[in-house]
This record gives structure tokens, C-alpha cells and sequence, in this order.
């Protein structure tokens, strides 16, 4: 379709790749854009109808109205007369109170681990509907299956609860104060969580001797950051149908990982694995939401369907869907460098407000900026980080899109950008003199085509000017420019804990194939990579994506282990293995061909379809022969590898903003963001696009608008809702310029490194500065609403 | 004015409410099919099935749930079923396949712009607004595009993507009506959206 002349100007010039391929890499629509196009993908919301599931039940849990509060006595008598009322359980009954107490950070995500091995095995704070509320909105207390929702919802008003209310604590700071209320005493006599196995002691890193490389310094600068908690927002609500039938129990779910589901529901409820059966289909955007969705409301799911004897569904209303978030961060840094801009020494320091249970506290404070640690200040001589996760009584906080990474760029940027300022250096001269990563040598060659990329694409050698001493526009708009650059994740060996990644491939007589590469479909655009992938490495079939069936559920009954859509890597990790799985398709079609070509399989090819005889390509016959005139069998070939631990280093991601700030009113507007992503190998283009761009919504919302507001009297959450949760729309978003590079490049046949997070996590950092280059002044926390802006520069 | 399939009056236990949902007559029951208080969007989603509508916000913020009424957008779940008495719905599914929006959605992946659509969930939303845009305007600036589809939200972040799918379907429509081929520009693709193409834009308050 041609565009008018007007919008051919905007036409844009796609990458280059490095090593031209036939389908991996391409800009093409993904495998399931027609169907999702015209709305007919199903979502869990939309196969668990009661036209579906006549016999089902609707289950609603009562919320704490108070921000910390314990129950003391509760009468759901009346509730249980209601009529159409099924079964109602409360925190009293045994079947609850005995459930182990748990937390919802079981794995990171990457592996399937049992409840003893669960990741924060020391932070078991949540108990499955218990008695103690420790923010306004918890599920506690009791829940009820209905006929219907509203029935649900009225049973839960009869509810009659003695409530003893408790003195609750917002912000962390006073958290950690001695006299502060504390919300769970027996893990955190002070609030603040206990040094642990997994991130370590409170100083985590203490790389060198920090306060020497201070002392060798000429010139140290100081910053402070503050990161918000934002929530994921998927529209896709969480929601559940839980069919418990005699000994068996089946799931449909919503929630990203179906294999660790199953254990967590096996090992709580005490069934085994084979008797619990999970079934994931498309999830309309994930995006972190539920740390690794080991969530208490499965599990009282479950035994309501266990108590009725019939299929029960639970969902949450938009206003419960805000049930997790960013883990906000309080972050102090200190570098210090030379004059000619070596950085001697750098430090920072954490407070994270954990909200009201501990989840994935400590992995986005300590476990993230360890990893940024062992790769992008590989070549800084004294770093030295400390963390501490402090218990509230707000929404708990845990992963979201770039979990860690988000909260450490935007001190990470600042201070790169105050440093430079203060040596008078260019911030891009500054970050090649510095960061790299352990494997290679400075400056490191994917941070330079990033930011060299960048700077072209933004005019950044033009518009940079000195802070706040650029021209002004309608006499009152000031513009400016900025960058943050973050080193990328994961590339495939940091992938190793997953263990192994189980793929099959399955080619018919007809040359059709069936990809089983199992992974719950979230919108990330694995899929069509997958399929890419499958048809690259089976080229010689004479196939194209087109031929290739990728079945879209996860089921745990009858699909092999999902690999779970976490570190942004499942796009190029199942591609590996498929590669893999290839070659051995390869080997037993020739054992095949050979029987019929009378021949030594060492002796034979196949391309495009037709095997043939090496020394003399002329005779040949079409693979789909070889199946026609053998045994007509499928060739199933299944193949389970770990990543490929080969270290290979990182390659860089940065954004690069443009700001206008209105410095009559405090508004900021941004006007351009370049988001460049060196990928190592881009799989798919424009799904790799499509990520790029889309993390800016993210990425704009938080730093520009989005944030959940208390009511400081209360403790009680005032926006639950996206009328006041302010996530950016068409409108608000500006110019997004997406450059896709291929520079850096890891083991493998690929050789490629996870974007998906990483497109959020320099923009919050990109904009602020740009914001400090606009007007001459800092802001140091997000979201910058006009009112900070004002402040900053002195006129509120 | 809307052609209409009953009286205005409605709501009332022995008044049935007519919808036409996709082309085909409906009667509903007060009391034994809807309540006074069932909105359009559980009408169409829970009890007839129609789940490409999506319920994201359920409070009129976010769009999932864009149906056209008359070939106007509105948010099902802000409208009350017994409110589409006398009015023709038209939902995704109401769509072929070949509807040049979502040819246009499935097909965008021109360099630069990424893919109109990535988990999907708010797709048929964004379909079913774009409709009622290119209907009402069938050749909108990218600025008018934005201010359109402003009422709706996808968290993947597909904007570009979609503002370009968009721009590619008004083109069609525009080429299709010197070719002589679609309908009217400003009629539905079912060609069944008539008369009331010709009215002024939707209520303000209607989106967000």
C-alpha cells in the first residue's frame, strides 16, 4: 500500500545485518498477527465464559480496608446464607490455616524450583488468606464462590469482621526508624530484611577498597535517584479457573510460567505433579506482573472448587490488578575519577521499600546490580554497593520490565552525567573512557556504536548545549537532550541457571512441521522468532515459516517444559536449540534417503527440498519422496540443552531523549527518543522493533507520569484505576526512532542477547537529564510532574 | 437519525429490547435476559460470546472494550445493554477477515514503526476505534489519527505501529472509493452502516 507524499517523508531505513539470512532477522508480521488482528485469539478471560463451564462458580476475596491490621474475630454466618452462595472460607477453617506460610518470589523466573528450594526461602511472609493485613487492599480474611460476581461481592459485604487496627508505615526511611511499626516481626525485627543466601550481606559487592580510590580521586560528585513504584498495568487482568474433580485439579491461568505453577500448586496443596494440570494460552501482556505468579489466589481457588465439587472462576477487577510493582529504590552514588576521566572509585547505595511482603525485594537491590557489576564496571578498579529492603505497609513491590535495572540507571545515568559535567567532559567521551565489560577491551566496541549511533540520530553534537543555556522557544520552552546507556541482558550464558531448554520438532511425510518449543505467549514476539528460527534451520527442507506449526498452549499434561518469558531471552534461547535439533532432523532424513538411494548417508545432501548424491547433484530425489516411498513416518526429533555457558560478555542498550520544558507551567514534554539496542543478532525485526518502541510507553509513564499515590492519613491507595494512573496513550507519546545494531556477539549460532526489558530501562534516565540539559536544574526523583519542575527552578 | 428497531422506550419488563448485533436481530427480556443494570459489554461478552471486546478497565479508561453502535465508537462497558436498544452493534466479529483495519493491524511491519499489535488484548479495541475514525474522517492527518485513537491504551506500546496501520487502511479506503470498489468510505465494510454516517462526531465525555 503507497503512502501519500507527506508520509513517505517519514519512511525510515531498516537495519543491516551482519550475516545475511533467509527468514531470521526479517521485517515481517508475527505468525499470530491476523488472528489477533481480527480478535479471535482467546484469552483465559474469554475461555472460562460460564456458557463454557455451566457448573462454574465466580470467587471474590475480601480486602483489608486498613493499611495494617489484624483480624480478630470473623462471622461469615450470614454471608453463607446468602442465596447463591456456594462455599465460603475463612482464615478460621483448616483447610486454610494449615497451608504453608509462603511468598510469591519462589524462582526467578528462569527454572522450576520445589518449596524448600524456593529462592527467598527466609522471607516466607505471605500466608494463603491469613489474618494479619499489611496493606489497605490485601487479600485476607475470606473468600467466597457464588453464582455470580455480584453475589460474591454482596456474601463478602455480610462478612462480619472484628478488626484490630495497627499502626501502619508508608515510607522506609521512617520503616527503619527505631519505634516504627513493624509489619513482620519474626523475619524483620526492624523492618529491614535480614542479610540473605541468595543476595548476600549488605554490602554486597566490595570490589577493591572504595574509600581509597575516593582518596586517588581529583574529582567526586554525589547524586541521589529516586524510583517509584509503578505497576506492570498488563490489560489482561490476572484471572484463573480452577477445576478440582476427585483427585485431580486443572488450572487455566493467565500467568506466564505453567511448569513452576504446576510445582508451587503441587507443593502447597500437597498433590502430585501428575495430578495437577496447568494450561496457559495467550496472556494479554505480562511485563513482570506477579514476580513468578506462585499466587495465594490460586491456591484458595482451588479449594473452593475442591469444597463445591465444581469449576470456579477468580479474576480481578482493575482496581485488584494493582497487586504488584516496581520495586522503588532510594539510591545514592558516589564516583570519583581523575581529571583525564578514569573513574577510581564508584558507590552506591540502596534503600528499596519492599511494600508489604519481601517477594523479589532483594533481587532488584542486589541481585541485578551484582550481575551490572560483573560486566558494564568490569574495568572500575573500587566499587563497593550495600542494599537494605525495608518492609511497609504499601502495595508490595517486586518485578516489573527490567527488574533492578530500571531503579540502578537512573542513579547509574546520573551521576555519569554529573561527573562529566564537572570534569567538562562530553558524558559519551566519558562512558567509552569507562564501561565495558570483563572479556573485552576499552572503549568497548558495542557501547561506541550505541552512543555514536545515538548521538547521530538525535543531533546530539548540535542540541547539547550548556545545562539550561539553550535557546528559548515561545518565550517561556526551554529544549535539551540526554542519554543513559545500561549494559544489556541476558546474553546466552548468563542464562545458565535455567538448565536445560527442551525442544521438538516434528516433520510430517508432507514436509509440515510441528514446533513444540513451549513458552506462554505474552505478546513479546518469541513466537514468530521461534517459527523464524525453525524455518532457518530447516532450509534444506524446502520449508518456510509458513509450513511450521507452533502450538500456542502451554499445557503441562501434554507439552514439554515451558521456558519461561523471563530476562527478555526466550526469543534466541529455544532458536539455539532448534538449530541443534536440525541438524539431527538432517542426519535421520539421510539415513532415509540413503536406504532408497542406495547409498552411504556420508555420500548425500539435501537442499531446498532434494536430497542428493554429493558427487553427482543430478540424481536426487525430493524429500517429500523419501517419506512418499519409505516408511512414511514423522521424523521427531527432541532435544533438551543448557545454554551455551561460553562468557562472552554484554553487548549496550542507551536511549537518547529530547525535551521541551515549559518552565511557565513545569510541563514536560519529550519530544524524540532514539532507543538503540545492540542485539548481537537481531531474530526478528520488527518484532524486536515493536519491543523497542513499545517499552517507551513504559518508559515515558514512569518517568513522566505514572505513579500510585497513598493517602497518608489512611494508608489507603488513592488511583487504583487508569483514570488516575496515568499510563501514556497515542497522544502523549512522542517520535520514537528505533536502531536495532548488531555489533557485540555471544556463543552459539545466534549468538544474540535479550532486548525486551532493557528498551525500558535508559528512558527514565535519557529523559532526565535531557530535562537538566533543557533548564540548568536536577530533579532527582521520578515521576517529574510539573510541580517538581517548578520547584526546581525555584518558582513553587 | 438511526433507524430504529423498536420504540425508545425501554428497560421496562415487558418491552423487549432489540439490538442488531453484526447484522442479526436480537431480543432481550428484562429481568429474564439482562438486568436494567447489565452492561452492553457483559451482554455481548458473557452472555453471547462475543469475547473480541475485552474488559480491561470496566471504568471507560482504557478502550479494550470499543464497540461501534451506528458505526460511532463506544465504550460497551460505559453503556448500558438496554441503551443499544433500537441501535445496530457491530463488534469484531462482525469483521471479515479482509477488512482493510485489520489486514492493515495484521499486516504492519514496515521498517521503522515495529508491528501494530504484540500480546494482542487490545487490538480489537483499537480495530473497532479505528473504524469509527475512518468512517466518521477517511483521511486523517497522523495528527488526527493520534487524537482518534487517544482513548485507548495498549501497555505493549504499539502506538507507531498502529498510527501507520491506520494511515495504510484510510489510504485503501481512499483508493478503494476512486476505484470504485468498497462502499462509501464512511459506510461500515459490511456496507451496512448507513445513514448515520453523517453525524457529527461522538459525544465528548465518551473517552477518556
Amino acid at each position: 500500500m503507497k503512502l501519500r507524499k507527506s508520509e513517505e517523508s517519514v519512511v525510515k531505513t531498516p537495519y543491516t545485518p551482519r550475516v545475511a539470512r533467509k527468514f531470521i532477522g526479517a521485517y515481517r508480521p508475527r505468525i499470530d498477527a491476523l488472528e489477533k488482528a481480527a480478535g479471535k485469539v482467546e484469552f483465559v478471560d474469554d475461555i472460562t465464559l460460564k456458557s463454557r463451564y455451566p457448573g462454574m462458580l465466580y470467587a471474590k476475596v475480601m480486602r483489608s480496608p486498613y493499611a495494617h491490621a489484624r483480624i480478630k474475630s470473623i462471622d461469615a454466618s450470614a454471608a453463607e446464607r446468602l442465596p447463591g452462595v456456594k462455599a465460603v472460607l475463612t482464615c478460621k477453617d483448616p483447610e486454610v490455616a494449615s497451608l504453608k506460610p509462603t511468598s510469591a518470589g519462589w524462582t526467578d523466573g528462569v527454572d522450576t524450583v520445589s518449596y524448600e528450594r524456593m529462592m527467598w526461602r527466609h522471607f516466607r511472609d505471605r500466608r494463603v488468606l491469613g489474618d494479619h493485613a499489611c496493606w489497605a487492599t490485601d487479600e485476607v480474611g475470606a473468600v467466597v464462590a457464588a453464582e455470580s460476581e455480584q453475589i460474591a461481592e454482596e456474601a463478602l459485604r455480610l462478612i462480619k469482621v472484628e478488626w484490630e487496627v495497627l499502626p501502619f508505615v508508608l515510607d522506609p526511611i521512617e520503616a527503619m526508624k527505631p519505634g516504627a511499626p513493624v509489619i513482620h516481626p519474626e523475619i524483620a525485627p526492624r523492618n529491614i530484611l535480614p542479610k540473605d543466601v541468595v543476595g548476600g550481606s549488605d554490602v554486597f559487592v566490595d570490589r577493591g577498597d572504595a574509600d581509597k580510590g575516593f582518596a586517588k580521586a581529583d574529582v567526586v560528585v554525589e547524586a541521589l535517584s529516586v524510583h517509584h513504584n509503578a505497576t506492570q498495568a498488563s490489560l489482561d487482568n490476572w484471572c484463573c479457573l480452577v477445576d478440582w474433580k476427585r483427585d485431580k485439579l486443572t488450572v487455566l491461568s493467565n500467568s506466564y510460567e505453567a511448569d513452576q505453577s504446576r510445582m508451587h500448586i503441587s507443593q502447597m496443596l500437597g498433590l502430585p505433579i501428575n495430578k495437577v494440570r496447568v494450561i496457559s494460552s495467550y496472556v494479554g501482556g505480562q511485563f513482570g506482573r506477579g514476580d513468578t505468579g506462585d499466587q495465594p489466589f490460586f491456591l484458595f481457588t482451588a479449594l473452593l472448587s475442591k469444597k463445591t465439587g465444581r469449576p470456579v472462576k477468580f479474576r480481578h477487577s482493575r482496581r485488584e490488578s494493582f497487586h504488584d510493582s516496581r520495586q522503588p529504590a532510594i539510591y545514592t552514588g558516589k564516583v570519583g575519577a581523575q581529571k583525564d576521566g578514569t573513574i577510581t572509585s564508584m558507590y552506591f547505595k540502596s534503600i528499596g521499600n519492599s511494600g508489604a511482603y519481601a517477594d523479589h525485594t532483594m533481587f532488584a537491590l542486589k541481585f541485578a546490580p551484582t550481575e551490572i557489576t560483573e560486566v558494564a564496571l568490569a574495568h572500575i578498579p573500587n566499587v563497593r554497593m550495600e542494599s537494605y529492603g525495608v518492609y511497609t505497609n504499601k502495595l508490595p513491590a517486586c518485578m516489573m520490565r527490567g527488574v533492578g535495572n530500571s531503579q540502578f540507571n537512573l542513579i547509574f545515568g546520573h551521576v555519569v552525567d554529573m561527573l562529566a559535567e564537572k570534569l567538562g567532559m562530553d558524558p559519551i567521551d566519558l562512558a567509552l573512557k569507562n564501561f565495558g565489560h570483563e572479556w573485552g577491551t576499552l572503549p568497548d566496541k558495542s557501547l561506541s556504536a550505541v552512543l555514536r549511533e545515538g548521538a547521530k540520530r538525535i543531533g546530539w553534537s548540535a542540541k547539547r548545549h550548556k545545562p539550561g543555556a539553550g535557546p528559548v522557544y515561545d518565550r517561556v520552552k526551554k529544549r535539551g537532550v540526554g542519554f543513559s546507556f545500561h549494559p544489556a541482558w541476558h546474553a546466552e550464558w548468563q542464562e545458565a541457571r535455567r538448565g536445560e531448554i527442551r525442544i521438538r520438532i516434528t516433520v510430517n511425510p508432507d514436509c509440515s512441521v510441528v514446533l513444540d518449543a513451549p513458552t506462554v505467549e505474552t505478546g513479546t514476539g518469541s513466537n514468530t522468532c521461534n517459527v523464524l528460527g525453525c524455518a532457518e534451520a530447516l532450509a534444506f527442507l524446502g520449508v518456510g515459516p509458513g509450513d511450521i506449526v507452533w502450538p500456542h498452549t502451554v499445557d503441562t499434561e501434554t507439552s514439554l517444559k515451558d521456558c519461561v518469558q523471563t530476562d527478555s531471552a526466550v526469543s534466541y534461547l529455544q532458536s539455539e536449540v532448534t538449530a541443534r535439533a536440525a541438524r539431527e532432523i538432517k542426519a535421520r532424513l539421510l539415513e532415509k534417503a540413503a536406504k532408497l538411494m542406495k547409498a552411504v548417508p556420508e555420500d548425500l545432501d539435501i537442499a531446498d527440498g532434494r536430497v542428493f548424491r554429493k558427487a553427482a547433484p543430478g540424481k536426487n530425489m525430493t524429500v517429500r519422496d523419501v517419506f512418499r516411498l519409505g516408511d512414511m513416518l514423522p521424523i521427531v526429533v527432541e532435544l533438551g540443552c543448557p545454554p551455551n555457558a561460553e562468557k562472552t560478555g554484554v553487548p549496550y542498550i542507551a536511549n537518547f531523549a529530547e525535551v521541551e520544558v515549559d518552565t511557565s507551567t513545569g510541563r514536560v514534554q519529550v519530544l524524540k527518543l532514539v532507543v538503540l539496542n545492540d542485539c548481537g543478532t537481531v531474530m526478528y525485526a520488527s518484532g524486536a522493533e515493536a519491543q523497542q518502541i513499545g517499552g517507551q510507553v513504559i518508559g515515558v509513564g514512569e518517568a513522566l507520569t505514572e505513579e500510585i499515590i497513598y493517602d497518608e492519613a489512611t494508608g489507603v491507595p488513592l488511583n487504583f484505576n487508569w483514570i488516575d494512573y496515568k499510563i501514556p496513550t497515542m497522544a502523549d507519546m512522542p517520535e520514537i526512532d528505533p536502531a536495532l545494531l548488531e555489533v557485540w556477539r555471544g556463543a552459539g549460532e545466534y549468538g544474540a542477547c535479550g532486548i525486551g526489558e532493557g528498551t525500558v530501562t535508559c528512558t527514565p534516565r535519557a529523559v532526565l537529564n535531557a530535562i537538566y540539559n533543557a533548564i540548568g536544574a536536577r530533579i532527582d526523583d521520578i515521576p517529574v510532574k510539573p510541580e517538581k519542575v517548578l520547584k526546581a527552578l525555584g518558582k513553587a | 437519525m438511526a433507524k430504529r428497531y423498536g420504540k425508545r422506550a425501554h428497560g421496562t419488563k415487558n418491552t423487549p429490547i432489540k439490538i442488531k448485533i453484526n447484522g442479526q436481530l436480537h431480543e432481550f427480556e428484562v429481568g429474564r435476559d439482562l438486568e436494567p443494570e447489565t452492561t452492553l459489554s457483559c451482554l455481548l461478552r458473557e452472555k453471547l460470546g462475543y469475547t473480541g471486546l475485552k474488559v480491561a478497565c470496566d471504568e471507560g479508561a482504557c478502550g479494550a472494550c470499543t464497540v461501534l453502535m451506528d458505526g460511532k465508537a463506544v465504550l460497551s462497558c460505559m453503556k448500558l445493554a438496554v441503551e443499544a436498544h433500537g441501535h445496530e452493534i457491530l463488534t469484531i466479529e462482525g469483521l471479515p477477515e479482509s477488512d482493510p483495519v485489520i489486514q492493515a493491524f495484521a499486516k504492519q511491519c514496515e521498517p521503522g514503526y515495529g508491528t501494530a499489535l504484540q500480546c494482542g488484548f487490545c487490538t480489537p479495541g483499537f480495530v473497532m476505534t479505528a473504524k469509527a475514525l475512518l468512517n466518521e474522517n477517511p483521511n486523517p492527518t497522523p495528527e488526527e489519527i493520534k487524537e482518534g485513537l487517544s482513548g485507548n491504551i495498549c501497555r505493549c506500546g504499539c502506538y507507531s505501529g498502529i498510527a501507520r496501520a491506520v494511515q495504510h487502511a484510510s489510504h485503501f479506503f481512499r483508493s478503494g472509493q476512486s476505484a470504485g470498489q468498497a462502499s462509501h468510505p464512511a459506510h461500515g465494510i459490511d456496507g451496512k452502516c448507513t445513514e448515520h454516517a453523517s453525524r457529527g462526531p461522538a459525544p465528548k465525555g465518551d473517552k477518556r
